[in-house]
C-alpha cells in the first residue's frame, strides 16, 4: 500500500517554541493523483510542506516522500520533487529566464524546450529583472520552473497567488496534464473551485490536525445535501420525517436539508405527497470546508450525525 | 449618488480663474515641502552632523600635526605629490591651515553632500513614483510639478544648511570668514549640480536604482576628469580640463586663498539649466514611466551562472569589481605617501610609536600599519560577501534553493568560496600596489614580492572572518548581520587604535590582525596555523549547525 503513496505522513507533530504547528496531523497523497490540501492561514499547511522538503525537522511522527525521509534523504528526493512557495522570492538582479535555469540545474533536470513552452503558455517575459515582476510575475516564475521539470512530486503551496483568471485555467490545465503524465501533486490552496476542478482527494486540517481527508465524493456523503421540491400535498408533514432538517415549507413547496444516509427514507415520504419537481445539490466544497470550521449553521446536527456513525 | 459628485469640497470648480490655472502645476507646494521634510529630517540631520562635524576635527588635528608656520611651509613643499593631486585634487594655500583642510577634507565633503544630494533627490523623487506612492498623491490635489519641486527644494536647503555649517565650524577655528564662507558655498555649489543631474536622471530611469546609478556615474566622471586633469597639470595649477568638471568648477573658488567667487556661477547656471531640462521632461512624459528604454536582460542563465560559485560571483560582481578599485586605490596611494609620511613623523611622538608597533624603523611601521589596514578593508568585503549565505535565508531565497538538490553544505560552501578567493586575489593584488607605488618612490622594484607575501599572512585572518560569519548565520541566523559588523568593529577598534587607547598589551596583539606576523618584523608561521584551524573549526561548527536546525522562515 505503501508504495503507491507519494505522500505519507501520520501523526505529524512540529512545534515552534511554545506554539504547536502540528498536532497529530495525517496526510496521503496516492501515486498519480492530485491531493487537496485545505485549511486557513496558519492550520499547518506551509510547515507540513516544508516538513516535506526537509527544510524542516520534525518532532513527533513520520514522513515518508517517495518511498524516502524528506529530512535524511533530501538531496536524493530533491531530483524528484519540485516546489513552488505562495510567495516566490527571487535574485532581484537577475532575469526570470536565469532564474528558471538556475532552479532546473540545480534539480539537474533542465530542459530549454519544456521551459520555452511552458513560458509561452504562462505568458511570461523571461528578460526581465525579477526585480520589475510583479507578484503574479514571480509566481509564475516558480510555476514554470516546476512544470518544466521531469519531477514526479509537485509540492504546491498556494501556488495560485497573484495570478490572474485567465492564468489560473492555465495553471489547471497544467496540473491536469501533469496527472495524465502520471506525475503526484500536493495542492495547497484557499480555493475551494480549484480543488473541487482539480482534486482527486481533498485533506482539510484545522490548528495542525486532520480532520476529514477522503475523496470529494467521500466528504460530501457525510455532509447534507439541499433539497428543494414542489408539490401537491402539504409539505408540513415532511417535518416529522427523519433525516429531514432545517425545513422550509410554503404551499406547494418545500426547502429542506438531508442526511445522505436518510435519503431512502426521505424520498419514500415524499413519495405520497405527489412531488411535482425535484432539484437535490450536493454541499460544495465551501459549504464543507465552512462546516468544519464552525461556521456552518447545521454544525450541532452534524455532530450528532457523526456520532451515529 | 452621482449628485454628490459636484459635492465634494475638492472638486475643481468651474470657475478657476487664469491664474489659479497657472499656479496649477505647482498646486500643493508647500504642503509637499513640509511632507518631505517630516520624511528626512533625521536622515538630513545625521549627514548634517558627519559633514559638517569633520571640519573642527580636522582643524584640530592639523593644527596639532603642524603647530608652527615652518611646519606648514615644510608641508606645503612636499603637498604637490600626483597622487594626491589625483585624489583631492591640486594644493593650494598649502602653507595656510584653511589650505591644509581644502586638501584633507574638501574633496571628501564635496563628494559625499553630491552623494547625499542624489540619494535625497531619488528617494523623494524616483523611488516614491515606483513605488506608486506618488500616484495616490498626484491622485489628489496635486500639481504635476510640486512634488517634484518640494524635492529640489528641500535638498537645496539641506546642502545650503550644510554649507553653512561647515562655514560656520571653520570660523569657529579661527579661520579666515571669506574663505570659509566661500567654502561652504563651494560644497552648495558642487550639491547644486548634482541636485539637478539627479532631478534628469529621475525623469530618464524607470527605477530608483537606475537614477541613482546614472546620477552616479555623472558624479564618477566629473571626478574622474578632475582627477586626470589635474595630474596632468604642469604647472601646479588647474589646466583647461579641470574646467570640464562641475568638481573643478566649484575647487577652483580656491578658498583661503584667491577666494574666487565666480566659478560659483557656473555651478548655478548648470543647476538651473539642469531643472528646467526636468522639467521640461516631467511634463512630458507619464507618471510612473522612463525615457530611457527598459533594461532587458538574458533569457537564460549561462552555464557558469548554473553553478553555485557562478551564480554567487554573478550577485556580487559589482561589489568585487568596486572592492578590487578600491582596494588598490587605497594601497597605491598610502603606498605611494608612506616615504613622505614617514618623514614628517618623528619616531619619538607617542603617537607615531602606537601606529608604527613601536617598530624602531618608522617607515617599516607605518607601511606595515597600512598593509593590516588593507587587510582589514579586505576583511570588511569579506564580511560584506560572505554575509550572503545569512541574507540569502531571510530574504526567503534559500527556501526555493534548499528545496531543490543541493546540500545545505554544498550550497554555503560555494557562497563560502567566492570570498575565500576573492580575498586572496585582493590580498594580493593590494600587497602588490603598495609595493609598487612604495618602490616606485625608493627605486626598488624587489619591494613588490616583498610587500606582496606580507600582504598575503593576512589571508587566515580573512578566513577566520569567514568562518564566523558562516558560524553566526548557522547559529543566530536573525542577529548575525548586527552581530558579525559589531565583532568586527571591535576588531578594527583593537587593531588599529588599540595602543593609542593604551589598551593591554594582550588584547591589542592578540586580535586576528595583530597576531599575524607584521611587515618588518620577524616572521613566525605558528599564529598563521592557529588562525587557520580557527576559522576552520568555526566554519565546521557552523556547517554542523547549518546542516541540522530548521529553515527560518522570513
Amino acid at each position: 500500500m505503501t508504495a503507491s503513496l507519494a505522500v505519507d505522513v501520520r501523526g505529524l507533530e512540529k512545534s515552534f517554541g511554545p506554539a504547536k504547528a502540528l498536532d497529530g496531523l495525517d496526510l496521503q497523497v496516492g501515486t498519480g493523483t492530485v491531493a487537496g490540501f485545505l485549511g486557513p492561514n496558519g492550520a499547518g499547511k506551509s510547515t507540513t510542506i516544508r516538513i516535506l522538503l526537509g527544510l524542516l525537522r520534525v518532532d513527533g511522527g513520520h514522513a515518508t516522500l517517495l518511498g524516502g525521509d524528506p529530512w535524511r534523504d533530501a538531496v536524493e528526493l530533491h531530483k524528484r520533487i519540485a516546489y513552488v512557495s505562495g510567495d516566490v522570492t527571487l535574485w532581484p538582479s537577475l532575469t526570470g529566464g536565469q532564474a528558471i535555469d538556475i532552479l532546473g540545474a540545480l534539480r539537474g533536470d533542465h530542459d530549454r524546450k519544456r521551459v520555452d513552452a511552458f513560458l509561452t503558455r504562462f505568458d511570461l517575459d523571461p528578460t526581465k529583472k525579477a526585480r520589475s515582476y510583479s507578484k503574479g510575475n514571480r509566481q509564475k516564475v516558480g510555476l514554470v520552473a516546476a512544470f518544466a521539470s521531469r519531477a514526479e512530486l509537485l509540492l504546491l503551496d498556494e501556488p495560485t497567488n497573484g495570478l490572474d483568471p485567465l492564468m489560473e485555467g492555465v495553471f489547471t490545465e497544467c496540473v491536469k496534464e501533469a496527472r495524465a503524465e502520471g506525475r503526484s501533486v500536493l495542492l495547497s490552496s484557499h480555493i475551494f473551485a480549484e480543488v473541487e476542478k482539480l482534486c482527486d482527494t481533498v485533506t482539510i486540517i484545522r490548528d495542525g490536525r486532520t480532520v476529514e481527508s477522503g475523496t470529494l465524493a467521500e466528504l460530501r456523503h457525510l455532509q447534507r445535501s439541499r433539497v428543494t421540491v414542489a408539490l401537491d400535498g402539504d409539505p408540513a408533514t415532511l417535518a416529522t420525517v427523519d433525516g429531514v432538517h432545517d425545513l422550509v415549507a410554503e404551499r406547494g413547496q418545500a426547502s429542506f436539508t438531508v442526511d445522505s444516509v436518510a435519503l431512502p427514507t426521505v424520498l419514500a415520504a415524499l413519495a405520497p405527497l405527489g412531488p411535482r419537481e425535484l432539484v437535490s445539490t450536493p454541499p460544495s466544497l465551501e459549504e464543507l470546508f465552512l462546516h468544519y470550521y464552525g461556521v456552518h449553521p447545521a454544525t450541532e446536527s452534524m455532530r450528532s450525525h457523526r456520532a451515529a456513525e | 449618488m452621482a449628485t454628490t459628485v459636484g459635492m465634494l469640497p475638492n472638486a475643481p470648480g468651474e470657475t478657476g480663474t487664469s491664474a489659479r490655472a497657472h499656479r496649477a502645476p505647482y498646486a500643493g507646494l508647500a504642503l509637499m515641502i513640509r511632507f518631505i521634510v517630516r520624511r528626512n529630517w533625521l536622515r538630513m540631520l545625521i549627514w548634517l552632523i558627519v559633514l559638517a562635524g569633520m571640519v573642527p576635527l580636522v582643524i584640530t588635528s592639523q593644527r596639532e600635526l603642524f603647530p608652527t608656520q615652518a611646519a606648514r611651509d615644510a608641508y606645503a613643499a612636499v603637498a604637490n605629490t600626483p597622487a594626491l593631486a589625483a585624489l583631492t585634487g591640486l594644493p593650494y594655500a598649502a602653507g595656510t591651515l584653511g589650505g591644509i583642510l581644502n586638501i584633507k577634507l574638501w574633496m571628501t565633503i564635496a563628494v559625499a553632500l553630491a552623494f547625499a544630494v542624489i540619494f535625497l533627490v531619488t528617494r523623494n523623487g524616483r523611488a516614491e513614483e515606483e513605488a506608486g506612492r506618488t500616484e495616490l498623491l498626484r491622485a489628489g490635489v496635486l500639481g504635476r510639478h510640486a512634488y517634484s519641486l518640494a524635492n529640489w527644494l528641500v535638498a537645496a536647503a539641506f546642502a545650503a544648511v550644510i554649507g553653512i555649517a561647515c562655514a560656520g565650524a571653520a570660523m569657529t577655528q579661527g579661520l579666515p570668514g571669506d574663505g570659509a564662507l566661500l567654502m561652504g558655498s563651494s560644497f552648495l555649489g558642487v550639491a547644486l549640480v548634482f541636485l539637478a543631474v539627479s532631478a534628469v536622471t529621475g525623469q530618464l530611469a524607470r527605477t530608483s536604482r537606475g537614477a541613482n546609478a546614472l546620477a552616479s556615474i555623472v558624479l564618477a566622471v566629473a571626478y574622474l576628469i578632475r582627477a586626470g586633469a589635474d595630474v596632468g597639470s604642469e604647472s601646479g595649477k588647474a589646466n583647461w580640463a579641470t574646467w570640464l568638471s562641475p568638481i573643478g568648477w566649484a575647487q577652483q573658488t580656491r578658498s583661503y586663498g584667491e577666494n574666487l567667487w565666480w566659478p560659483l556661477l557656473l555651478c548655478l547656471g548648470a543647476a538651473l539649466a539642469l531643472c528646467w531640462i526636468a522639467l521640461t521632461l516631467e511634463r512630458q512624459r507619464d507618471l510612473g514611466s522612463g525615457l530611457l528604454p527598459e533594461h532587458v536582460g538574458p533569457r537564460g542563465a549561462s552555464a557558469l551562472l548554473r553553478t553555485q560559485v557562478g551564480l554567487t560571483l554573478r550577485l556580487q560582481r559589482g561589489s568585487i569589481i568596486g572592492w578590487t578599485l578600491g582596494v588598490i586605490v587605497f594601497a597605491l596611494f598610502f603606498g605611494g605617501v608612506a616615504t613622505a609620511m614617514s618623514n614628517l613623523l618623528s619616531p619619538d611622538n607617542a603617537i607615531t610609536k602606537a601606529f608604527t608597533s613601536h617598530s624602531s624603523n618608522v617607515l617599516d611601521g607605518l607601511l606595515g600599519f597600512f598593509l593590516m589596514a588593507n587587510a582589514l578593508l579586505v576583511a570588511a568585503f569579506v564580511l560584506q560577501s560572505s554575509d550572503s549565505i545569512r541574507a540569502e535565508e531571510a530574504d526567503g531565497r534559500a527556501e526555493l534553493q534548499w528545496a531543490s538538490a543541493i546540500s545545505r553544505v554544498r550550497w554555503a560552501a560555494s557562497r563560502m568560496a567566492v570570498p575565500a578567493v576573492a580575498s586572496f586575489v585582493l590580498l594580493a593584488l593590494s600587497g602588490a600596489a603598495i609595493g609598487g607605488a612604495f618602490g616606485a618612490g625608493v627605486g626598488d622594484t624587489s619591494q613588490i614580492a616583498r610587500f606582496f607575501w606580507a600582504s598575503l599572512a593576512y589571508w587566515p585572518s580573512v578566513l577566520l572572518v569567514i568562518g564566523v560569519v558562516m558560524l553566526c548565520a548557522a547559529a543566530l541566523p536573525r542577529a548575525a548581520a548586527s552581530v558579525t559588523w559589531a565583532l568586527f568593529g571591535v576588531v578594527v577598534i583593537l587593531s588599529m587604535f588599540g595602543d593609542l587607547f593604551g589598551l593591554p598589551d594582550w588584547v591589542v596583539e592578540n586580535t586576528p590582525f595583530t597576531a599575524t606576523p607584521r611587515l618588518g618584523t620577524d616572521f613566525a608561521v605558528l599564529p598563521l596555523i592557529v588562525i587557520t584551524l580557527l576559522a576552520v573549526i568555526a566554519g565546521g561548527i557552523g556547517l554542523w549547525i547549518l546542516r541540522r536546525r530548521d529553515l527560518t522562515s522570513a
